[in-house]
């Protein structure tokens, strides 16, 4: 029960927000409807990826001044895994935009941002595929990763406030708090990111240890 | 040796190296100067938003390929050598400041050709000019760290072009913009949020360059 | 993009200004939550979520025992 609870935690959480999220109440907003419920999904890809590509570039730093193999091998599963929110990020950004902007890709900063903080990321990947040796690498990929990080800030967070979007809460929009006057949907936004930011933590440590099995198979094999 | 005194000897180093051969700094030259000509060739006339575009792309291609060559044209022997000698702090930084002045002349050969063979009238030259050297200091550091970890990953230049683009992007991005801010003569004022923005990521990436090159250094 | 931005911020304007009258011109899903059926589209999700994370667990214990496995 000790190691576990967070892994409930997160179900119960996620169980909470589908059905709140569905059934909640909303404020009703012209353009959006009804997809306004689609902030309690959408959004909290992005928390995680970002959280997931945050413990990446800790473990980066952790393998550079330990080179613990182990190290390396967590910094880049949250890349992993990072990536994959990142593309569901996407995919369901895309589907609502079309819906509510009448476009799939309207020029915004933070969708360009997230495409080019995927490049950054698959680059990350191609360079490790490039290096054959096992520790080179590790402490070169954890370079380009820790190098990379500052950067993906900047595209991400400082870029789109400074420019004009359509996202809430950037370049002169208000943010979603000033409809949500009775605090309903930040009572189902907040518990809905803390589980799906749980869950890719889960999926992180799924593929760590399977990677971890892998790895110490290879040496005793060797 | 205290880090500033082995650092200007480093890129003194680096300047007499090149003045000795010439090469590299002669086919970039020539490399912008053709580039330059051949976009004319295409486009003939074009309209300031794409000229601005065009100009700061020549400079992106031309400044990759000035910097790839930084760690390649060292032989791993001379490189043992730096390492006896010199702190990996020095050298990095001395390859950056190098880095720099090469950019420093060749964006302002590029500026120059560019903008006598395609004229275009600018609204405030003299924030375009602020912005073309904070530009080429930019890119000067990040492709400074980029081809240093390119170089030890087997030094092919696809791998280089990959890693710098995506890291390179936000830089261009607000050099685009604030460039067109300056084409277009608006007030100053208006610049100041992007060019903070631009000294920002320059500061951070020379900061990390230095926090990680002994890293890539060692061996 | 500007007419969107536009539009949207007279909307959010005239949502601040009439706030009070509860705005009642805008169509939100109504039929479906007083019929009932938004129920059925909440349990079926919430059917296949559990689905899933019942199999994340499973392939979570599967990881332990392999562990385990692998220390002897």
């Amino acid at each position: 029960m000790k190691n576990y609870w967070w892994k409930i935690l997160a179900i119960l959480l996620l169980l909470y927000s589908i059905i709140m999220g569905l059934l909640g109440h909303v404020p009703a907003l012209p353009i959006v409807h009804e997809t306004i419920r689609n902030v309690y999904f959408h959004v909290p890809m992005w928390f995680t990826m970002f959280t997931l590509y945050i413990i990446s570039v800790v473990y980066s730093i952790k393998y550079l001044s330990s080179s613990n193999p182990q190290h390396d091998l967590v910094a880049v599963e949250s890349v992993n895994v990072g990536i994959v929110f990142c593309v569901f990020g996407l995919v369901s950004g895309m589907l609502w935009a079309n819906f509510t902007w009448g476009d799939p890709w309207p020029n915004d900063p933070k969708l360009n941002g997230s495409a080019i903080a995927t490049l950054m990321y698959l680059a990350y990947l191609v360079l490790r595929n490039a290096l054959e040796e096992e520790q080179k690498r590790a402490r070169i990929s954890a370079i380009y990763n820790v190098f990379a990080f500052p950067i993906m800030i900047v595209l991400m967070y400082i870029l789109p406030k400074t420019t004009d979007s359509l996202h809430p809460g950037s370049g002169g929009n208000s943010g979603f708090g000033q409809f949500d006057l009775d605090g309903s949907m930040k009572a189902v936004l907040y518990p809905a990111s803390l589980g799906w930011i749980l869950l890719g933590t889960w999926l992180l440590t799924l593929r760590f240890r399977i990677r971890k099995l892998e790895y110490q198979n290879d040496i005793r094999v060797d | 040796m205290s880090l500033l005194k082995e650092v200007t000897s480093l890129v003194r180093k680096e300047i007499l190296l090149e003045w000795r051969f010439k090469y590299a700094i002669n086919g970039i030259l020539l490399y912008v100067v053709s580039t330059v000509f051949v976009c004319y060739q295409a486009f003939k006339s074009v309209d300031p938003t794409t000229w601005n575009a065009l100009f700061w792309i020549i400079l992106l291609f031309a400044s990759v390929n000035a910097i790839n060559k930084s760690f390649v044209q060292e032989s791993p022997s001379r490189q043992l050598y730096y390492y006896t000698v010199a702190s990996a702090r020095a050298v990095i930084l001395s390859k950056i400041s190098y880095n720099m002045l090469i950019m420093l002349l060749l964006s302002a050969l590029a500026y120059l050709v560019y903008s006598i063979i395609f004229q275009n009238p600018l609204g405030d030259p003299g924030l375009y000019f602020v912005v073309v050297v904070l530009g080429s200091i930019g890119f000067a550091a990040v492709f400074t760290m980029v081809s240093g970890i390119s170089a030890k990953a087997g030094n092919n230049s696809t791998l280089m072009a990959i890693l710098s683009f995506p890291i390179v992007i936000p830089l261009l991005l607000v050099l685009i913009k604030v460039s067109k801010n300056a084409m277009d003569g608006l007030d100053r004022s208006i610049s100041l949020d992007e060019i903070l923005v631009l000294l920002a990521i320059n500061v951070i990436t020379v900061a990390i360059s230095l926090v990680l090159f002994p890293y890539l250094w060692r061996d | 993009m500007k007419k969107i931005i536009l539009s949207l911020l007279l909307v959010i304007n005239g949502l601040m200004s009439s706030f009070a009258q509860s705005n009642t011109g805008v169509e939100m899903a109504t039929g479906l939550r007083s019929s009932g059926k938004i129920y059925v589209v909440v349990a079926v999700l919430a059917v296949l979520f559990l689905g899933l994370a019942i199999y994340l667990i499973t392939i979570d214990r599967k990881i332990s025992r392999l562990e385990k496995q692998q220390k002897e």
